[in-house]
Protein backbone atom coordinates (compact mmCIF):
# COMPACT_ATOMS: atom_id res chain seq x y z
CA UNK A 1 0.00 0.00 0.00
CA UNK A 2 2.71 2.38 1.10
CA UNK A 3 5.05 1.57 -1.72
CA UNK A 4 2.23 1.79 -4.26
CA UNK A 5 1.28 5.18 -2.95
CA UNK A 6 4.87 6.39 -3.08
CA UNK A 7 5.22 4.98 -6.57
CA UNK A 8 2.16 6.83 -7.88
CA UNK A 9 3.35 10.06 -6.30
CA UNK A 10 6.73 9.54 -7.95
CA UNK A 11 5.06 8.99 -11.33
CA UNK A 12 2.94 12.07 -10.83
CA UNK A 13 6.02 14.13 -10.02
CA UNK A 14 7.82 12.88 -13.14
CA UNK A 15 4.82 13.61 -15.33
CA UNK A 16 4.57 17.11 -13.89
CA UNK A 17 8.26 17.72 -14.47
CA UNK A 18 8.07 16.50 -18.05
CA UNK A 19 5.00 18.62 -18.75
CA UNK A 20 6.63 21.69 -17.24
CA UNK A 21 9.79 21.07 -19.25
CA UNK A 22 7.75 20.76 -22.43
CA UNK A 23 5.88 23.95 -21.61
CA UNK A 24 9.14 25.76 -20.92
CA UNK A 25 10.71 24.46 -24.13
CA UNK A 26 7.63 25.57 -25.98
CA UNK A 27 7.88 28.98 -24.43
CA UNK A 28 11.57 29.39 -25.29
CA UNK A 29 11.80 27.96 -28.79
CA UNK A 30 8.30 28.89 -29.89
CA UNK A 31 7.68 32.10 -31.81
CA UNK A 32 6.94 33.93 -28.54
CA UNK A 33 10.25 32.96 -26.94
CA UNK A 34 12.38 33.39 -30.03
CA UNK A 35 11.02 36.88 -30.50
CA UNK A 36 11.54 37.93 -26.89
CA UNK A 37 14.79 36.09 -26.13
CA UNK A 38 16.30 35.93 -29.59
CA UNK A 39 16.68 32.13 -29.49
CA UNK A 40 16.77 30.51 -32.90
CA UNK A 41 14.60 27.42 -33.06
CA UNK A 42 15.99 24.37 -34.82
CA UNK A 43 14.71 24.19 -38.35
CA UNK A 44 12.65 20.96 -37.90
CA UNK A 45 10.56 22.79 -35.31
CA UNK A 46 9.85 25.64 -37.67
CA UNK A 47 6.15 26.29 -37.33
CA UNK A 48 4.25 27.78 -40.26
CA UNK A 49 2.50 31.04 -39.45
CA UNK A 50 -1.21 30.55 -38.97
CA UNK A 51 -3.41 32.21 -41.50
CA UNK A 52 -7.09 32.85 -41.07
CA UNK A 53 -9.13 31.39 -43.89
CA UNK A 54 -12.85 32.10 -43.70
CA UNK A 55 -14.20 30.46 -46.87
CA UNK A 56 -13.64 26.69 -46.98
CA UNK A 57 -10.96 25.37 -49.27
CA UNK A 58 -11.84 23.14 -52.16
CA UNK A 59 -10.26 19.69 -52.22
CA UNK A 60 -11.43 18.41 -55.57
CA UNK A 61 -14.07 19.13 -58.16
CA UNK A 62 -17.01 17.13 -59.41
CA UNK A 63 -18.09 18.76 -62.65
CA UNK A 64 -18.47 22.44 -61.69
CA UNK A 65 -19.16 21.65 -58.02
CA UNK A 66 -16.30 22.00 -55.55
CA UNK A 67 -16.04 19.48 -52.74
CA UNK A 68 -14.68 21.45 -49.79
CA UNK A 69 -12.92 20.20 -46.69
CA UNK A 70 -15.87 21.30 -44.54
CA UNK A 71 -18.24 19.24 -46.67
CA UNK A 72 -16.03 16.20 -46.14
CA UNK A 73 -16.01 16.92 -42.39
CA UNK A 74 -19.79 17.12 -42.38
CA UNK A 75 -19.99 13.76 -44.16
CA UNK A 76 -17.69 12.38 -41.51
CA UNK A 77 -20.05 13.72 -38.86
CA UNK A 78 -22.99 12.01 -40.53
CA UNK A 79 -21.01 8.80 -40.83
CA UNK A 80 -19.93 8.86 -37.19
CA UNK A 81 -23.39 9.68 -35.82
CA UNK A 82 -25.37 7.24 -37.93
CA UNK A 83 -22.72 4.53 -37.55
CA UNK A 84 -22.62 4.94 -33.79
CA UNK A 85 -26.38 4.89 -33.32
CA UNK A 86 -26.85 2.16 -35.90
CA UNK A 87 -24.64 -0.15 -33.88
CA UNK A 88 -26.35 0.98 -30.68
CA UNK A 89 -29.90 0.27 -31.86
CA UNK A 90 -29.28 -2.67 -34.16
CA UNK A 91 -30.66 -5.19 -31.70
CA UNK A 92 -33.22 -3.46 -29.52
CA UNK A 93 -34.13 -5.31 -26.35
CA UNK A 94 -36.56 -4.55 -23.59
CA UNK A 95 -33.72 -4.94 -21.11
CA UNK A 96 -31.07 -2.70 -22.66
CA UNK A 97 -27.42 -3.56 -23.05
CA UNK A 98 -24.64 -1.02 -22.71
CA UNK A 99 -24.76 0.29 -26.28
CA UNK A 100 -28.54 0.49 -26.34
CA UNK A 101 -28.44 2.30 -23.02
CA UNK A 102 -26.22 4.99 -24.55
CA UNK A 103 -28.74 5.59 -27.34
CA UNK A 104 -31.58 5.62 -24.84
CA UNK A 105 -29.85 8.07 -22.55
CA UNK A 106 -29.19 10.43 -25.47
CA UNK A 107 -32.78 10.24 -26.70
CA UNK A 108 -34.37 10.39 -23.30
CA UNK A 109 -32.30 13.35 -22.11
CA UNK A 110 -33.08 15.33 -25.25
CA UNK A 111 -36.73 14.31 -25.16
CA UNK A 112 -37.06 15.39 -21.53
CA UNK A 113 -35.43 18.71 -22.42
CA UNK A 114 -37.92 19.20 -25.27
CA UNK A 115 -40.81 18.11 -23.05
CA UNK A 116 -39.84 20.54 -20.31
CA UNK A 117 -40.24 23.43 -22.76
CA UNK A 118 -42.87 22.26 -25.24
CA UNK A 119 -45.05 20.10 -23.01
CA UNK A 120 -46.23 16.57 -23.71
CA UNK A 121 -48.42 17.41 -26.72
CA UNK A 122 -45.91 19.11 -28.99
CA UNK A 123 -42.76 17.32 -27.77
CA UNK A 124 -42.91 14.42 -30.23
CA UNK A 125 -43.40 16.78 -33.19
CA UNK A 126 -40.53 19.10 -32.32
CA UNK A 127 -38.14 16.51 -30.89
CA UNK A 128 -36.50 14.99 -34.03
CA UNK A 129 -35.49 18.35 -35.49
CA UNK A 130 -34.17 19.76 -32.22
CA UNK A 131 -32.29 16.55 -31.42
CA UNK A 132 -30.76 16.40 -34.89
CA UNK A 133 -29.61 20.03 -34.68
CA UNK A 134 -28.08 19.39 -31.27
CA UNK A 135 -26.26 16.21 -32.30
CA UNK A 136 -25.09 17.69 -35.63
CA UNK A 137 -23.66 20.88 -34.16
CA UNK A 138 -22.14 19.07 -31.19
CA UNK A 139 -20.50 16.36 -33.28
CA UNK A 140 -19.22 18.91 -35.81
CA UNK A 141 -17.61 20.84 -32.97
CA UNK A 142 -16.17 17.84 -31.12
CA UNK A 143 -14.81 16.04 -34.17
CA UNK A 144 -12.96 19.25 -35.06
CA UNK A 145 -10.94 18.89 -31.85
CA UNK A 146 -9.46 15.60 -33.03
CA UNK A 147 -5.78 15.77 -34.06
CA UNK A 148 -6.23 14.99 -37.75
CA UNK A 149 -8.49 17.99 -38.32
CA UNK A 150 -6.57 20.82 -39.93
CA UNK A 151 -3.29 18.89 -39.94
CA UNK A 152 -3.69 16.21 -42.58
CA UNK A 153 -3.88 17.84 -45.99
CA UNK A 154 -2.48 18.62 -49.36
CA UNK A 155 0.33 21.02 -50.17
CA UNK A 156 -0.50 22.83 -53.33
CA UNK A 157 1.95 23.91 -56.00
CA UNK A 158 2.07 27.51 -54.90
CA UNK A 159 3.22 26.43 -51.43
CA UNK A 160 -0.08 26.85 -49.55
CA UNK A 161 -1.30 24.03 -47.37
CA UNK A 162 -4.89 22.82 -47.67
CA UNK A 163 -6.17 20.65 -44.80
CA UNK A 164 -8.33 17.70 -45.80
CA UNK A 165 -10.72 18.19 -42.92
CA UNK A 166 -11.88 21.39 -41.31
CA UNK A 167 -14.46 21.99 -38.58
CA UNK A 168 -17.77 22.09 -40.44
CA UNK A 169 -19.17 24.71 -38.06
CA UNK A 170 -16.52 27.21 -39.20
CA UNK A 171 -17.93 27.21 -42.71
CA UNK A 172 -20.63 29.88 -42.83
CA UNK A 173 -22.71 27.65 -45.10
CA UNK A 174 -23.21 25.08 -42.32
CA UNK A 175 -24.70 27.41 -39.68
CA UNK A 176 -26.69 29.07 -42.45
CA UNK A 177 -28.08 25.76 -43.66
CA UNK A 178 -29.07 24.73 -40.13
CA UNK A 179 -30.58 28.17 -39.53
CA UNK A 180 -32.64 27.87 -42.72
CA UNK A 181 -33.83 24.40 -41.70
CA UNK A 182 -34.71 25.74 -38.26
CA UNK A 183 -36.61 28.68 -39.80
CA UNK A 184 -38.54 26.43 -42.19
CA UNK A 185 -39.50 24.02 -39.44
CA UNK A 186 -40.55 26.77 -37.04
CA UNK A 187 -42.89 28.28 -39.65
CA UNK A 188 -44.13 24.81 -40.61
CA UNK A 189 -44.94 23.94 -37.01
CA UNK A 190 -46.77 27.24 -36.58
CA UNK A 191 -48.83 26.72 -39.73
CA UNK A 192 -49.55 23.13 -38.81
CA UNK A 193 -50.63 23.88 -35.25
CA UNK A 194 -52.71 27.00 -35.93
CA UNK A 195 -53.76 26.78 -39.59
CA UNK A 196 -52.80 29.28 -42.29
CA UNK A 197 -55.21 32.08 -41.42
CA UNK A 198 -54.73 31.94 -37.65
CA UNK A 199 -50.96 31.74 -38.03
CA UNK A 200 -50.89 34.85 -40.25
CA UNK A 201 -53.32 36.53 -37.89
CA UNK A 202 -50.96 35.83 -35.00
CA UNK A 203 -48.59 38.28 -36.66
CA UNK A 204 -50.91 41.00 -37.90
CA UNK A 205 -54.06 40.69 -35.74
CA UNK A 206 -56.26 41.63 -38.72
CA UNK A 207 -59.42 41.42 -36.62
CA UNK A 208 -59.07 44.96 -35.34
CA UNK A 209 -58.73 46.42 -38.84
CA UNK A 210 -61.76 44.44 -40.01
CA UNK A 211 -63.79 45.66 -37.04
CA UNK A 212 -62.77 49.21 -37.92
CA UNK A 213 -64.07 48.86 -41.47
CA UNK A 214 -67.28 47.20 -40.23
CA UNK A 215 -67.85 50.18 -37.91
CA UNK A 216 -67.19 52.56 -40.80
CA UNK A 217 -69.93 50.94 -42.89
CA UNK A 218 -72.30 51.08 -39.97
CA UNK A 219 -71.58 54.78 -39.67
CA UNK A 220 -70.00 54.69 -36.22
CA UNK A 221 -67.18 57.17 -36.63
CA UNK A 222 -65.16 56.88 -33.45
CA UNK A 223 -64.85 53.07 -33.27
CA UNK A 224 -64.12 53.16 -37.00
CA UNK A 225 -61.25 55.61 -36.61
CA UNK A 226 -59.76 53.81 -33.60
CA UNK A 227 -60.21 50.40 -35.21
CA UNK A 228 -58.60 51.35 -38.47
CA UNK A 229 -55.86 53.24 -36.67
CA UNK A 230 -54.97 50.35 -34.39
CA UNK A 231 -55.38 47.99 -37.32
CA UNK A 232 -52.66 49.79 -39.24
CA UNK A 233 -50.44 49.87 -36.17
CA UNK A 234 -50.96 46.12 -35.89
CA UNK A 235 -50.02 45.73 -39.53
CA UNK A 236 -46.79 47.61 -38.90
CA UNK A 237 -46.01 45.58 -35.75
CA UNK A 238 -46.75 42.40 -37.69
CA UNK A 239 -44.31 43.51 -40.37
CA UNK A 240 -41.64 43.92 -37.69
CA UNK A 241 -42.53 40.48 -36.36
CA UNK A 242 -42.11 38.94 -39.79
CA UNK A 243 -38.81 40.73 -40.17
CA UNK A 244 -37.65 39.39 -36.81
CA UNK A 245 -38.32 35.86 -37.99
CA UNK A 246 -35.95 36.45 -40.91
CA UNK A 247 -33.40 38.16 -38.71
CA UNK A 248 -33.36 35.01 -36.57
CA UNK A 249 -31.72 33.22 -39.50
CA UNK A 250 -28.89 35.73 -39.52
CA UNK A 251 -28.44 35.70 -35.74
CA UNK A 252 -28.47 31.90 -35.66
CA UNK A 253 -25.88 31.78 -38.43
CA UNK A 254 -23.45 34.28 -37.05
CA UNK A 255 -23.72 33.16 -33.44
CA UNK A 256 -22.57 29.66 -34.31
CA UNK A 257 -20.16 30.69 -37.05
CA UNK A 258 -18.58 33.38 -34.89
CA UNK A 259 -18.13 31.22 -31.82
CA UNK A 260 -16.72 28.28 -33.71
CA UNK A 261 -14.42 30.31 -35.92
CA UNK A 262 -13.16 32.28 -32.93
CA UNK A 263 -12.46 29.04 -31.06
CA UNK A 264 -10.59 27.65 -34.04
CA UNK A 265 -8.48 30.77 -34.41
CA UNK A 266 -7.81 30.86 -30.68
CA UNK A 267 -6.48 27.29 -30.73
CA UNK A 268 -4.44 28.04 -33.82
CA UNK A 269 -2.84 31.12 -32.31
CA UNK A 270 -2.17 29.59 -28.89
CA UNK A 271 -0.56 26.48 -30.33
CA UNK A 272 1.49 28.67 -32.64
CA UNK A 273 2.77 30.93 -29.88
CA UNK A 274 3.54 28.14 -27.39
CA UNK A 275 3.79 24.85 -29.30
CA UNK A 276 3.37 22.43 -26.37
CA UNK A 277 0.92 21.98 -23.49
CA UNK A 278 -0.43 25.55 -23.38
CA UNK A 279 -3.29 24.81 -25.77
CA UNK A 280 -4.74 22.00 -23.59
CA UNK A 281 -6.90 24.29 -21.39
CA UNK A 282 -8.21 25.93 -24.54
CA UNK A 283 -9.27 22.52 -25.87
CA UNK A 284 -11.25 22.14 -22.65
CA UNK A 285 -12.78 25.54 -23.28
CA UNK A 286 -13.68 24.47 -26.82
CA UNK A 287 -15.46 21.39 -25.45
CA UNK A 288 -17.59 23.68 -23.33
CA UNK A 289 -18.21 26.13 -26.17
CA UNK A 290 -19.18 23.35 -28.57
CA UNK A 291 -21.68 21.94 -26.09
CA UNK A 292 -23.08 25.40 -25.32
CA UNK A 293 -23.49 26.34 -28.97
CA UNK A 294 -25.23 23.07 -29.77
CA UNK A 295 -27.48 23.62 -26.76
CA UNK A 296 -28.24 27.22 -27.78
CA UNK A 297 -29.00 26.38 -31.39
CA UNK A 298 -31.27 23.48 -30.48
CA UNK A 299 -32.81 25.32 -27.53
CA UNK A 300 -33.64 28.46 -29.50
CA UNK A 301 -35.18 26.41 -32.30
CA UNK A 302 -37.25 24.67 -29.66
CA UNK A 303 -38.37 27.91 -28.03
CA UNK A 304 -39.21 29.58 -31.36
CA UNK A 305 -41.14 26.49 -32.37
CA UNK A 306 -43.13 26.50 -29.12
CA UNK A 307 -43.90 30.21 -29.51
CA UNK A 308 -45.05 29.65 -33.10
CA UNK A 309 -47.31 26.80 -32.02
CA UNK A 310 -48.83 28.61 -29.04
CA UNK A 311 -52.36 29.83 -29.67
CA UNK A 312 -52.45 33.64 -29.59
CA UNK A 313 -55.03 35.78 -27.83
CA UNK A 314 -57.91 36.00 -30.26
CA UNK A 315 -58.85 39.49 -31.41
CA UNK A 316 -58.99 41.59 -28.27
CA UNK A 317 -60.69 44.29 -30.43
CA UNK A 318 -64.10 42.83 -29.54
CA UNK A 319 -63.81 43.97 -25.95
CA UNK A 320 -62.61 47.47 -26.79
CA UNK A 321 -65.94 48.56 -28.24
CA UNK B 1 -20.75 37.59 -49.15
CA UNK B 2 -17.80 36.17 -51.09
CA UNK B 3 -15.44 37.27 -48.33
CA UNK B 4 -16.87 34.92 -45.73
CA UNK B 5 -17.62 32.22 -48.23
CA UNK B 6 -21.37 32.01 -48.69
CA UNK B 7 -21.81 29.80 -51.69
CA UNK B 8 -25.20 28.65 -52.95
CA UNK B 9 -24.28 25.15 -54.26
CA UNK B 10 -22.37 24.45 -51.05
CA UNK B 11 -25.29 25.73 -48.99
CA UNK B 12 -27.64 23.39 -50.83
CA UNK B 13 -25.19 20.55 -50.27
CA UNK B 14 -25.23 21.24 -46.52
CA UNK B 15 -29.01 21.41 -46.42
CA UNK B 16 -29.07 18.04 -48.16
CA UNK B 17 -26.51 16.78 -45.64
CA UNK B 18 -28.76 17.88 -42.81
CA UNK B 19 -31.71 16.15 -44.44
CA UNK B 20 -29.66 12.96 -44.80
CA UNK B 21 -28.56 13.11 -41.18
CA UNK B 22 -32.14 13.80 -40.09
CA UNK B 23 -33.41 10.78 -42.00
CA UNK B 24 -30.63 8.49 -40.80
CA UNK B 25 -31.04 9.51 -37.18
CA UNK B 26 -34.83 9.16 -37.44
CA UNK B 27 -34.43 5.64 -38.75
CA UNK B 28 -31.55 4.50 -36.57
CA UNK B 29 -32.06 6.45 -33.38
CA UNK B 30 -35.33 8.23 -32.71
CA UNK B 31 -37.79 5.72 -34.06
CA UNK B 32 -36.42 2.53 -32.47
CA UNK B 33 -35.51 4.17 -29.17
CA UNK B 34 -38.79 6.04 -28.78
CA UNK B 35 -40.67 2.88 -29.69
CA UNK B 36 -38.68 0.96 -27.11
CA UNK B 37 -39.21 3.65 -24.46
CA UNK B 38 -42.95 3.65 -25.10
CA UNK B 39 -43.05 -0.12 -25.07
CA UNK B 40 -41.15 -0.28 -21.81
CA UNK B 41 -43.41 2.36 -20.28
CA UNK B 42 -46.45 0.36 -21.34
CA UNK B 43 -44.93 -2.83 -19.95
CA UNK B 44 -44.12 -1.25 -16.61
CA UNK B 45 -47.56 0.27 -16.36
CA UNK B 46 -49.15 -3.05 -17.22
CA UNK B 47 -47.12 -5.02 -14.71
CA UNK B 48 -47.81 -2.45 -12.02
CA UNK B 49 -51.51 -2.71 -12.71
CA UNK B 50 -51.23 -6.47 -12.56
CA UNK B 51 -49.39 -6.29 -9.25
CA UNK B 52 -52.11 -4.04 -7.90
CA UNK B 53 -54.73 -6.52 -9.05
CA UNK B 54 -52.86 -9.39 -7.38
CA UNK B 55 -52.57 -7.38 -4.19
CA UNK B 56 -56.31 -6.75 -4.17
CA UNK B 57 -57.00 -10.40 -4.82
CA UNK B 58 -54.74 -11.44 -1.98
CA UNK B 59 -56.48 -9.00 0.34
CA UNK B 60 -59.83 -10.36 -0.74
CA UNK B 61 -58.89 -14.00 -0.13
CA UNK B 62 -57.42 -13.08 3.23
CA UNK B 63 -60.73 -11.50 4.08
CA UNK B 64 -62.52 -14.65 2.97
CA UNK B 65 -60.27 -16.86 5.06
CA UNK B 66 -60.87 -14.64 8.04
CA UNK B 67 -64.63 -14.93 7.55
CA UNK B 68 -64.33 -18.70 7.28
CA UNK B 69 -62.32 -18.89 10.47
CA UNK B 70 -64.82 -16.70 12.26
CA UNK B 71 -67.67 -18.95 11.09
CA UNK B 72 -65.85 -22.08 12.23
CA UNK B 73 -65.14 -20.52 15.59
CA UNK B 74 -68.79 -19.60 16.04
CA UNK B 75 -69.93 -23.09 15.04
CA UNK B 76 -67.50 -24.69 17.47
CA UNK B 77 -68.72 -22.39 20.20
CA UNK B 78 -72.31 -23.36 19.45
CA UNK B 79 -71.45 -27.06 19.54
CA UNK B 80 -69.67 -26.68 22.86
CA UNK B 81 -72.60 -24.80 24.33
CA UNK B 82 -75.02 -27.44 23.12
CA UNK B 83 -72.87 -30.25 24.50
CA UNK B 84 -72.63 -28.52 27.84
CA UNK B 85 -76.39 -28.15 27.92
CA UNK B 86 -76.91 -31.79 27.07
CA UNK B 87 -74.42 -32.84 29.72
CA UNK B 88 -76.15 -30.65 32.25
CA UNK B 89 -79.50 -32.19 31.40
CA UNK B 90 -78.13 -35.73 31.63
CA UNK B 91 -76.61 -34.99 34.99
CA UNK B 92 -79.90 -33.58 36.18
CA UNK B 93 -81.79 -36.61 34.95
CA UNK B 94 -79.34 -39.02 36.56
CA UNK B 95 -79.59 -37.17 39.81
CA UNK B 96 -83.40 -37.29 39.59
CA UNK B 97 -83.38 -41.00 38.87
CA UNK B 98 -81.08 -41.74 41.74
CA UNK B 99 -83.20 -39.67 44.06
CA UNK B 100 -86.38 -41.47 42.97
CA UNK B 101 -84.76 -44.87 43.33
CA UNK B 102 -83.52 -44.16 46.80
CA UNK B 103 -86.90 -42.88 47.77
CA UNK B 104 -88.58 -46.04 46.51
CA UNK B 105 -85.98 -48.16 48.29
CA UNK B 106 -86.56 -46.28 51.51
CA UNK B 107 -90.30 -46.69 51.04
CA UNK B 108 -89.99 -50.39 50.49
CA UNK B 109 -87.77 -50.75 53.52
CA UNK B 110 -90.17 -48.78 55.60
CA UNK B 111 -93.07 -50.96 54.49
CA UNK B 112 -91.04 -54.08 55.20
CA UNK B 113 -90.30 -52.86 58.68
CA UNK B 114 -93.97 -52.07 59.20
CA UNK B 115 -94.95 -55.50 58.08
CA UNK B 116 -92.29 -57.18 60.24
CA UNK B 117 -93.46 -55.18 63.19
CA UNK B 118 -97.12 -56.07 62.56
CA UNK B 119 -96.21 -59.68 62.26
CA UNK B 120 -94.20 -59.55 65.44
CA UNK B 121 -97.02 -57.80 67.30
CA UNK B 122 -99.56 -60.37 66.09
CA UNK B 123 -97.33 -63.21 67.09
CA UNK B 124 -96.58 -61.63 70.40
CA UNK B 125 -100.28 -61.12 70.98
CA UNK B 126 -101.00 -64.76 70.15
CA UNK B 127 -98.21 -65.89 72.48
CA UNK B 128 -99.48 -63.55 75.14
CA UNK B 129 -103.00 -64.98 74.82
CA UNK B 130 -101.73 -68.49 75.14
CA UNK B 131 -99.71 -67.55 78.15
CA UNK B 132 -102.68 -65.79 79.66
CA UNK B 133 -104.94 -68.76 79.02
CA UNK B 134 -102.38 -71.04 80.49
CA UNK B 135 -102.12 -68.81 83.51
CA UNK B 136 -105.89 -68.55 83.88
CA UNK B 137 -106.32 -72.30 83.59
CA UNK B 138 -103.78 -72.67 86.29
CA UNK B 139 -105.63 -70.17 88.45
CA UNK B 140 -109.22 -71.24 87.83
CA UNK B 141 -108.53 -74.85 87.17
CA UNK B 142 -110.33 -75.96 84.17
CA UNK B 143 -113.36 -73.89 85.02
CA UNK B 144 -113.90 -72.72 81.65
CA UNK B 145 -113.65 -74.75 78.56
CA UNK B 146 -111.00 -73.87 76.10
CA UNK B 147 -113.32 -72.66 73.36
CA UNK B 148 -115.23 -70.22 75.47
CA UNK B 149 -112.08 -68.86 76.94
CA UNK B 150 -110.53 -68.13 73.58
CA UNK B 151 -113.64 -66.25 72.56
CA UNK B 152 -113.42 -64.07 75.62
CA UNK B 153 -109.77 -63.26 75.01
CA UNK B 154 -110.38 -62.46 71.36
CA UNK B 155 -113.09 -60.03 72.38
CA UNK B 156 -110.75 -58.36 74.77
CA UNK B 157 -108.03 -58.16 72.14
CA UNK B 158 -110.48 -56.63 69.64
CA UNK B 159 -111.28 -53.95 72.14
CA UNK B 160 -107.61 -53.44 72.74
CA UNK B 161 -106.93 -53.01 69.00
CA UNK B 162 -109.77 -50.58 68.86
CA UNK B 163 -108.00 -48.72 71.63
CA UNK B 164 -104.70 -48.82 69.82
Amino acid sequence: MNTGCGCSIKILAWVTIILLALLLTGLIIGPLGSKLLGVEAPSFLDIPKPHVQLPPEGIFHVASFTITNTLIASWLTILVLSGLFYTCTRKMKLVPGRAQNLAEVVVETLLNFVKSVAGENHARIIFPVVATIFLYVLTNAYLALLPFFGTVGISEHNGTFVPLLRSANTDINVPLSIALVSFVFVEYWGLRALGVFRYINSFFNLGQLRNGFVSLFKGKVRPAISGIGFGFINLFVGGLEVLSHFIRIISFTFRLFGNMTAGEILLLVVSFLIPFIASIPFYGLELLVGFLQAMIFAGLTLVFGVIAMAPHAEEPAHTSQ
Amino acid sequence: MEGIGINLPLLIAFVINFAILFTLLSVFLYKPVLKMLDERQARIKESMEQAEKMRQQAARSEEEIKAHLENARKEGQAIITQATQIGERLKQEARENARRETESLIDKARREIQRERDKAVTELRKEFANIAILAAEKVIGEALDKEKHRKVIDEVLKESTALK
